[in-house]
């Protein structure tokens, strides 16, 4: 994967399924104390406890069909790489918590990259998914839940394409402005 | 706030639209979105179907994923439904993407090079 929005949708694919009817992404930057964080949670069935160790084997699968899952290691490789920290939390019935924590300026953390286009894909397959997306950027916090967006939208279905495009042109306007802001004042404050 | 405003204007335009067509869910997309689609950039694919579809005014078309793992060397892959008419493309790209929307959606033609050799 070239891009951690890769790695969480990813991730948003096994929360579904494991029949996920919810699920939320947290994204917390803080480049003071040199963290990008990442959570995704989810309601889905969740596992047992004892099964978590064995996610992060590759041959590990609790799916029906005869998959390799290859998803969760390969996101581990990509936080080890940085010495990041990694850990997942389930429980049966309650759904599953991926937190994936990576240091904000090493060198060989992957990007963020096309977050906003993760979302749109997301939602554009999966129109009855509860979606919630928080984005932290140094004490900042841009937030979008399918709740609302679906009740600006009235009877129109979220899932047409026009509807979509524009969702990823707008998360993406969003977040940048969120990720750019600090920068600018600091622009304005140098004149 | 601008992009309010823009999605009041874009809603007002889709209930002209739908309330002018009759909705046909007869043509449906899936993408594969598995580990193996999405780290060969399935993401994109999908969301270069989107905008094109957009493009087109092909609003209706019902777009699904699967996750299931399919066969590496073949992602991305995108199968095309119509009717009881079942297309499957093979090592698909941003550009071929936006050529299969073209040809077999609006024109109706099977894009074959690009599909599955039948066995």
């Amino acid at each position: 994967m070239e891009e951690l929005s890769q790695h969480i949708l990813d991730l948003a694919y096994n929360s579904l399924e494991a029949g996920a009817t919810c699920i939320e992404i947290t994204i917390r930057e803080d480049t003071a104390a040199n963290v990008l964080e990442i959570i995704v949670r989810d309601n889905g069935r969740g596992m047992a406890r004892e099964d978590v160790p064995r996610v992060l084997d590759p041959f590990f699968t609790t799916k029906d069909r005869k998959r390799v899952g290859l998803g969760i290691p390969l996101l581990q490789e990509a936080v080890d790489r940085c010495d990041g920290f990694f850990e997942i939390e389930a429980q049966p019935l309650v759904g599953v918590t991926v937190r994936a924590l990576f240091p904000h300026n090493h060198l060989d953390r992957a990007p963020l990259g096309d977050i906003s286009g993760a979302i749109s894909v997301l939602l554009a397959g999966n129109r009855s998914l509860n979606l919630t997306y928080k984005h932290h950027y140094n004490g900042q916090t841009f937030c979008f839940e399918t709740g609302e967006f679906k009740n600006m939208l009235g009877d129109i279905p979220i899932h047409r394409p026009d509807i979509m495009v524009w969702l990823e042109k707008h998360l993406a306007r969003e977040i940048a402005n969120l990720r750019e802001a600090e920068k600018n004042e600091e622009h304005q404050r140098t004149g | 706030m601008k992009s309010i405003k823009e999605l009041d204007e874009l809603r007002e335009k889709i209930k002209q639209e739908m309330s002018a067509r009759e909705q046909s869910h007869e043509v449906i997309i899936t993408v594969n979105m598995g580990t193996c689609g999405i780290a060969a950039g399935a993401r994109d694919i999908v969301k270069t179907l989107l905008e094109e579809l957009k493009e087109r005014g092909l609003n209706e078309v019902a777009l699904t994923q699967t996750a299931c793992d399919g066969i590496h060397k073949y992602e991305p892959v995108l199968e095309v439904k119509k009717g009881t008419e079942k297309t499957t493309y093979v090592n698909v790209n941003p550009d071929k993407t936006r050529e299969i929307v073209r040809k077999h959606l609006v024109e109706g033609e099977v894009v074959k090079e690009w599909t599955t050799p039948a066995e």
